[in-house]
């Protein structure tokens, strides 16, 4: 992996919502368990839906998913496996406009839950662009932080690609 | 969890389209790549680059041992966890002579006291084990004391010794005795078995450490001299007690292995392909054994066990968390 600047990436926006000790752990390359189900689930999700769409561009740190544009207007989509995390998935592609309003590109967001056949709108406003530059600060801020934020048994632990390695 | 193949036969490895196969003279076998962790050789086995590279691609490790069984060597892939960060830690606990020798005890204390509760566990099946438990309660007492890796590798080496020696009163057949530890080449069948199931052993932390952070070739009990893999070594000194040897003395106890499963040549004793076939086979099924895990609240096999040993080490590394050993309860 070529060097890079120390920097907020949309995926870390997601974790954010999450787990602050996921953040740690993923800017310090230390990965979760790749044999875990959800992870090959996602993977699965990512690789095999929306064919026909072009996919995955990179702005700054981040990968956007899937993108199209509708009536001359930019359309970005995220793709998750469920809806349940919805308003990390919401910030994170919130995030991504963000970061293309900034190089002047005015774009609409789009969430998509293939497995459930539902989409979801996204619109950058100003108060959650407010929200956005606060959550990037306090993201920097775990980063830097020395140790990793402890653990905390949270709903999500069940299903998370870290639970051994945070449990153990 | 992926599968490990066992390959016994001679042949060829190749890959085909975007799978494995395995030839012999005598048919040919697909191998489902997306469903392979790893791959332990013990025939003669011909590949190319071309199947190196899918393996590498496919993050598939592959160990080969020689015809005796001995450990030869790994196919270890490019990396595909990096984390500067980790190894940073790692050699910095390695290079740190305080820090080292907090993690080399820790490794001693988990081999001491799993060796101590296998002796347990046969003293209270009526085995006179007395004697051998109160000296390794006191030589586990003494890991604390000493300041030196020269010293700590000397008590586990003492702790170790007296332990082989009560193999006799726990195995009591007079076809599998102890004598004294030998190796390359083994002087008997006890001792043949010992280097076998070690050699599978030590391939198994390596692969388990291939799915972490850490770096191999960093060992904290095991000096590390930059050509050898050493991480699993100090790892499998935790597991052998209560996988390798519970594991000889079931063989051996229900006759599964008997001296009629030895070949004795000129370069010392080896274990007949049916009995090295038996051997894997009975250890495939101790490492998918599950027993139930609290911290993590379900059950995790003997195998994820390994894993979750290098996660505390991560942990410990890190600052996070004091390594223990796991010790086990039974």
């Amino acid at each position: 992996m070529p060097e890079r600047e120390i920097s907020v990436s949309g995926t870390l926006v997601w974790y954010y919502y999450i787990c602050p000790r996921e953040v740690w752990l993923i800017s310090h390359q230390i990965n979760p368990d790749q044999d875990h189900d959800n992870l090959s689930l996602g993977r699965y999700i990512g690789e095999n839906t929306y064919a026909r769409e072009k996919k995955e561009i990179i702005v700054g740190n981040s990968k956007i998913d899937v993108f199209h544009t509708e009536n001359g207007k930019m359309v970005i989509g995220e793709v998750k496996k469920s809806s349940k995390y919805k308003e990390s998935a919401r910030m994170q592609l919130a995030f991504y406009l963000k970061e293309l309003k900034e190089r002047g590109i005015i774009a609409r967001g789009e969430l998509r839950f293939p497995k459930e056949k539902a989409r979801e709108e996204v619109i950058l406003d100003d108060r959650t662009e407010r929200q956005l530059d606060q959550v990037k600060r306090e993201i920097l801020r775990i980063i830097y932080l020395e140790k990793p934020p402890q653990p905390k048994r949270i709903q999500f632990c069940k299903k998370c690609a870290y639970n051994e390695f945070c449990w153990s | 969890m992926k599968k490990t193949i066992y390959i016994f036969s001679d042949g060829e490895l190749h890959r085909k389209d975007n799978t494995l196969f395995f030839e012999t003279e005598s048919g040919r076998r697909f191998i489902p790549v997306e469903d392979t962790g790893e791959i332990m050789v013990f025939g003669e086995v011909q590949f190319n680059k071309k199947f190196l590279e899918f393996l590498s691609q496919k993050e598939i490790i592959l160990h080969y041992f020689s015809h005796y069984g001995y450990y030869m060597g790994t196919f270890y892939p490019r990396e595909h966890l990096n984390s500067g960060y980790m190894i940073l830690r790692q050699c910095e606990h390695y290079l740190d002579e305080l820090r080292r020798l907090t993690i080399a005890r820790e490794f001693v204390r988990g081999a001491g006291k799993n060796i101590r509760q296998v002796l347990k566990y046969y003293h209270s099946r009526g085995k006179e084990l007395g004697q051998p438990l109160e000296t390794a309660e006191k030589l586990i007492a003494t890991i604390d004391d000493h300041d030196s890796i020269t010293a700590l590798m000397a008590v586990e080496g003492n702790i170790r010794d007296h332990y082989y020696h009560a193999f006799d009163i726990i195995i009591n057949d007079k076809d599998f005795t102890f004598q004294e530890r030998s190796r390359r080449p083994p002087k008997n069948y006890l001792n043949t078995l010992i280097s076998f199931g070690n050699s599978l052993m030590y391939s198994i932390c390596l692969s388990e450490i291939y799915k972490t952070h850490l770096d191999p070739r960093i060992g904290y009990l095991h000096a590390t001299n930059f050509r050898r893999f050493t991480l699993n070594l100090d790892i499998s000194e935790i597991f052998k007690p209560i996988i390798i040897d519970r594991l000889i003395f079931s063989l051996i106890g229900k006759k599964m292995i008997t001296k009629n499963d030895f070949d004795r040549d000129t370069e010392g004793i080896s274990l007949k392909e049916k009995a090295k076939k038996c051997f894997v086979e009975e250890l495939d099924n101790k490492l998918k054994t599950t027993i139930n895990h609290r911290e993590i609240g379900r059950s995790v096999s003997y195998r994820r066990l390994i894993r979750l040993e290098l996660y505390k080490l991560e942990k410990h590394l890190m600052g996070e968390k004091p390594y223990t050993p796991f010790i086990a309860r039974w």
